[in-house]
């Protein structure tokens, strides 16, 4: 096997890369990986993640989960964590689409029900706006996009977009409490407003799937899962005007960056101590772009629900929220460091949360087994369903992967193959793909993307999450 | 002047090439339209751009900001760009015209504009600029 020169063996699926990699460095690099994923590893993600290392107050050490790669600032799959006296926040270990997350719907139909397949996707297509440009069928007012950013879930609930229960299924209950509108600016509001419950594009999507496997029957019974019942698993963030956030930011924390004397081997990590104005500016537009990406996913959610009631007859509160969690956030959580129970300030990028029986923050009905981790796969590949643990409590501050991760770029891909071949390739799989455009298609075949299986495999040997179920697609609405 | 696309595993990286500093900004604006939706927008419209910036990455980097808030928001697909390059400032019009999802459909969402892999450079014909759009 091939591993890139300079990096330790340490386990058989953890790689550590040395104080010393790259100058500064505070403490080492973590990444967990499989002999058969090696030869996927880009140097510019290794460099990232000893980049990363290099920040002031980093705790323990830099983290990289299975799907790991080249990204900005952070690689994408990687998680940190920084001390609330002496670390920083940033950005660059959030990226662009803050709260880029997963939901994932369990209905009562079995696959043998879903009679006019093609018709349940034209009918979601169209309900669901989607790709560039896009725009949403909501016209909030400023003070309902207020309540949007300082609710989340919530708001999307009590505006008639779901029900109680939604919001206690959702990571962190939809909503973080930090969220300060007035660090949003009017641009980001600008692009948030004709944006809301619309999917986006790129690796955005919203899929009807078919629980294929279950791995682990008792824990699939927690969740309400079960072989042969038909889900539906949305994917999206928070859309432009987190974006925005994230542009506006960087720059005032790139002034601050140099205001407090750091030093950074990449731009893209500009940083603020956690307690500064300008670090407290950011975690509170970040907070409210996060609480923007659960109503939005909650938005859609009621979307696909009405769909499902007027096609199938499904009563729209058989239809359950199995849980939603956010792949792309910073949060202040415990965790234990060292023998000492500390608050951090833990960023995930392209990672999952993934916290164990009896952790905080988790709805009574899962308190026993973990919370739900879902893990989608990229176009027409399967998606996971796995439980968090304590092993990722111990190992990395309650965190694991977050999709498949890709291996070929996008001029590749459509150099390969056609939208129009892939798409006549997947329906012949009994896989309906809908989206704006082909090309839309083509960036997203499933060959540019690491095996999602191997992946999994990865986190569950590890014991950073274990593998309850496989989901197929049956039908897929790209963004 | 002229712009391709370079090979990235996850993002859009595009290597822009132009006689001109403001050539360059101009380019660059082009360069994120056939990125966003498959190719650069005709002439028509215009609108005011202004921006600053510490240095002359940050300077892209504000402007490049600029014109995917720009084309987000007021829905102009850029065809280019008159601008001055000044001390900490670069100001001036972009033109382009309006977004239709029947004829801008061949590209991806843009995200944001990164500043890892951001470089301006400059050989003996042309500045050439390495930027990184996330997708």
């Amino acid at each position: 096997m091939t591993m890139l020169p300079g990096i330790q063996r340490v386990r058989e699926f953890e790689w550590q890369v040395p104080v010393g990699y790259v100058p500064g460095m505070r403490v080492p690099g973590v990444f967990f990986l499989s002999e058969t994923l090696a030869g996927t590893l880009e140097e510019g993600a290794v460099q990232q993640l000893a980049n990363v290392a290099t920040m002031p107050g980093i705790v323990a050490r830099s983290l990289a989960m299975p799907d790991i790669h080249w990204g900005y600032g952070f690689p994408s799959g990687g998680v940190a964590a920084f001390s609330l006296d002496e670390g920083v926040i940033s950005p660059g270990g959030v990226g662009f689409d803050i709260n880029c997350g997963v939901r994932l719907l369990a209905t009562p139909l079995r696959e043998e029900d879903l009679v006019k397949k093609r018709e349940l996707v034209e009918r979601l297509f169209k309900a669901v706006p989607t790709g560039v440009g896009g725009k949403s069928t909501l016209r909030l007012s400023g003070h309902e996009l207020d309540r949007m950013l300082l609710e989340g879930s919530s708001w999307a609930v009590g505006a008639g977009f779901g029900i109680d229960e939604d919001v206690r299924m959702c990571e962190q209950q939809g909503c973080m409490k930090e969220a300060e509108t007035a660090a949003v600016s009017q641009k980001a509001r600008q692009r948030g407003m004709p944006q809301s419950g619309t999917l986006g594009s790129g690796n955005h999507f919203l899929e009807i799937q078919v629980v294929k496997e279950v791995y682990q029957p008792e824990v699939a019974r927690a969740f309400g899962i079960s072989a042969g019942q038909v889900c539906i698993m949305i994917h999206c963030g928070s859309r432009g005007l987190g974006h925005q956030v994230c542009t506006d930011h960087l720059r005032t924390l790139e002034a601050a960056t140099r205001k407090y004397g750091i030093t950074l081997p990449d731009r893209q990590l500009a940083c603020a101590p956690i307690d500064s104005p300008e670090g407290k500016a950011y975690f509170g537009a970040m907070a409210a772009s996060a609480n923007y990406a659960w109503a939005n996913r909650q938005v859609i959610m009621h979307y696909t629900r009405k769909v499902m009631e007027e096609l199938y007859g499904v009563p729209y509160k058989e239809m359950r929220l199995v849980y939603d969690v956010a792949h792309n956030v910073a949060k202040i959580e415990e965790h234990v460091v060292g023998g000492t129970t500390m608050k951090v300030c833990v960023h995930r990028k392209g990672a999952t949360r993934a916290f164990g029986p009896g952790a905080p923050d988790l709805p009574p009905a899962y308190a026993g087994v973990g919370q739900p981790v879902l893990i989608p796969g990229s176009m027409g590949t399967s998606s996971f369903l796995l439980h968090g643990t304590q092993g990722a409590m111990e190992k990395t501050f309650g965190s694991t992967c977050h999709g498949a991760g890709r291996v070929m770029s996008r001029t590749q891909a459509k150099k390969r193959l056609t939208g129009k071949e892939i798409r006549d390739a997947l329906g012949q799989e009994g896989i309906i793909v809908r989206a704006p455009s082909d090309a839309a298609i083509a960036d997203e075949a499933p060959e540019v993307y690491k095996p999602s299986m191997e992946v999994v495999r990865v986190v569950h040997e590890v014991g950073i999450s274990r593998l309850v179920a496989r989901l197929e697609p049956l039908g897929v609405i790209k963004g | 002047m002229s712009f391709e696309e370079l090979e990235h595993t996850a993002d859009a990286r595009v290597r822009v090439r132009a006689g001109t500093l403001e050539g360059l900004f101009s380019e660059a604006g082009r360069a994120l339209m056939q990125v966003m939706y498959g190719r650069p927008g005709r002439d028509g419209l215009s609108r005011s751009v202004f921006v600053q910036g510490d240095d002359l990455e940050s300077l892209m980097h504000a402007f490049l900001s600029e014109i995917l808030f720009i084309t987000e928001v007021d829905g102009l697909v850029i065809s280019g760009a008159e601008v001055r390059v000044g001390e900490g400032i670069v100001e001036g019009v972009v033109r382009g015209e309006p977004f239709s999802r029947d004829i801008h459909n061949a590209g991806r969402g843009v995200k944001g504009i990164s500043y890892s892999g951001l470089s301006i450079v400059r050989d003996k014909e042309s500045y050439i600029l390495d930027v990184i759009f996330d997708v």
